[in-house]
């Protein structure tokens, strides 16, 4: 039993849970750059909320399953169809042997994922599945899916049937804009003072590189002082750095484990799968809050999402 | 370190704690890798960060457990690091910027390779890529500093320098050290308990191959 690539679109890829627990020998943490999203298209087939997925971006893609299966997807595509004709998002849907799945492009967004009743073959590695691309591990032989590939899927026979439907009020708004709440990273007050203010009085554009790595931030530049490179420490999905250059560069899901650029912010964990949701061309808008706020914000949303989702947990 | 008290700062989920000295950051990873309270705990230069989950615990708790184990970490009286030893081929075809680093350092290029195993070095940290290692010379030496165009690709197993600094790259990728020498060992494998051949705190010194050995150096990577 398979998935068949059709049409791989921009940059479609395997992805679950993120790695954890391994930072310190540099694997970062790869994985769904949306976990919410992942969470509620898992939960329309049946699975657990770090269940692999298929990821895709800002393209359109086509697959084909060779086996009858139940499908969901939740994301930003401007549509889903079924042999050519129009399927809901949010819902349970099943497909028929041979039957064709287009996912449409990312209007607006950036991202969907296609969550599938049977279990998606991935290469496994420290404890995780997802695919974390630039060094070519994980997933489908660590890379991007391409045209024609075929992926395993496992018998879906024992896996029990559901039928679901996301409930309206925890879908979430697909936008090119977006409000990310941030906490003072480690140098905020280094280069100077007030940096976070700064940073938090305008929106930015995101550029044109954006991917799972990080995206910089185009706007007003910041002020930086000469000293602006520092010893090399730990960094994490949702950190800001401030480069030579004033502009800010925000990381990502595959972000790598240490960076040597003063982390002025960090976009704090309830608002962190939205940067999953950053294209090129987005906007972003940063507000401040504390530490405290940001747990307890992170602990209202678990407590919103888990009535419907059971076990969650946000990266 | 019953007297230390620690300058950190606390983002939502995870804390960066400023660090004295290399002697400290190893106590402190000893003392957090042995409870779990920790999603990650990650060593940097002059620092060390651990992430926590916020459901579990609120930023202020992280902070007295973090205050706590700083408290009864024991640093090592005698530091006794498990040395590796690295073999690394000189050849000019694996290593590129073999002269202009011996430039930099005022010597000749035949000189840079006996220079570079006269002296034991530590691993810093690891980072940028699983597997990739941070070393650190205790022999004061001048400065040599990153390319002024990075390469799109150094190859995996390069050894870059750019002063008392070195770097071990573990995959093919992206990078901006000066390239003196490339080593047949696999710095990451992930099908090894211990997937990364380096750790913080490592002594590693270097041993000159020949290209026929580094040709020939059996690779459990390839069938």
């Amino acid at each position: 039993m398979s998935i068949r690539v059709l049409k791989a679109g921009l940059q479609t890829t395997l992805q679950g849970a993120p790695f954890s627990g391994h930072r310190h020998i540099g694997m970062p943490a790869a994985g769904a750059a949306d976990s919410l999203s992942l969470a509620l298209a898992n939960y329309l087939v049946g699975k657990p909320c770090g269940e692999i997925a298929i990821e895709i971006t800002l393209a359109e893609a086509i697959f084909e399953i060779d086996q009858p299966s139940s499908i969901a997807v939740v994301g930003a595509a401007l549509y889903v169809r079924i042999n050519g004709e129009d399927q809901p998002h949010h819902q349970t849907l099943h497909l028929k042997a041979g039957d064709k799945l287009h996912i449409g492009p990312s209007r607006p967004g950036c991202r969907t994922y296609l969550a599938i009743s049977g279990e998606i073959h991935a290469d496994r590695l420290l404890g995780g599945r997802s695919t974390y691309l630039a060094a070519g591990l994980g997933g489908f032989h660590g890379r991007a899916l391409k045209d024609q590939d075929v992926i395993a899927l496992s018998d879906i026979s024992s896996t029990k049937k559901v039928e679901r439907t996301t409930p309206p009020t925890l879908r979430l708004r697909y936008s090119d804009d977006h409000v990310l709440r941030v906490t003072a990273g480690p140098e905020t007050d280094e280069p100077h003072n007030g940096i976070l203010a700064d940073m938090c009085l305008r929106p930015y554009a995101i550029g044109a590189r954006a991917n799972r790595m990080g995206m910089a931030l185009e706007g007003v530049p910041l002020h930086t002082s000469e000293a602006s490179n520092m010893p090399s420490a730990a960094v994490f999905p949702g950190t800001i750095q401030l480069p030579p250059s004033g502009e800010p560069y925000l990381l990502g899901a595959d972000a790598q484990t240490t960076g040597g650029y003063p982390r002025i912010a960090q976009v704090i964990r309830a608002d962190r799968h939205l940067i999953g949701q950053l294209g090129s061309g987005s906007r972003v808008q940063f507000v401040h809050t504390t530490a405290e706020r940001a747990t307890e914000i992170y602990r209202e949303k678990i407590s919103l999402l888990s009535p419907w989702l059971g076990q969650i947990n946000l990266w | 370190m019953a007297d230390y008290d620690p300058e950190m700062h606390i983002c939502d989920d995870w804390i960066s704690i400023t660090m004295p000295d290399r002697e400290t950051i190893l106590a402190a990873q000893v003392a957090f890798t042995a409870c779990n309270h920790w999603t990650e705990i990650v060593p940097g230069l002059n620092s060390i960060a651990v992430q926590f989950d916020p459901v579990e615990m609120s930023p202020d708790e992280a902070a007295t457990i973090v205050r706590d184990q700083l408290g009864g970490a024991a640093l090592a009286s005698e530091p006794s690091p498990i040395m590796t030893t690295i073999p690394v081929c000189y050849d000019k075809e694996l290593a590129p910027d073999l002269d202009y680093a011996a430039s930099k350092l005022g010597i000749k290029a035949d000189a840079l390779p006996s220079w570079h195993q006269s002296h034991t070095q530590t691993v810093a940290m690891l980072g940028f890529m699983p597997g990739f290692a941070y070393l650190e010379s205790p022999e004061p030496c001048p400065t040599i500093g990153r390319l002024a165009k990075p390469r799109q690709l150094v190859k995996a197993g390069s050894i870059g320098i750019i002063g008392q600094q070195s770097c071990v790259y573990s995959f093919d990728s992206p990078g901006g050290w000066p390239i003196i020498g490339r080593t047949p060992l696999r710095l990451f494998d992930p099908e090894k308990a211990e997937p990364a051949l380096l750790s913080a705190g490592q002594a590693v010194r270097f041993e000159s191959i020949s290209r026929e050995e580094f040709e020939s150096w059996p690779r459990a990577d390839e069938e």
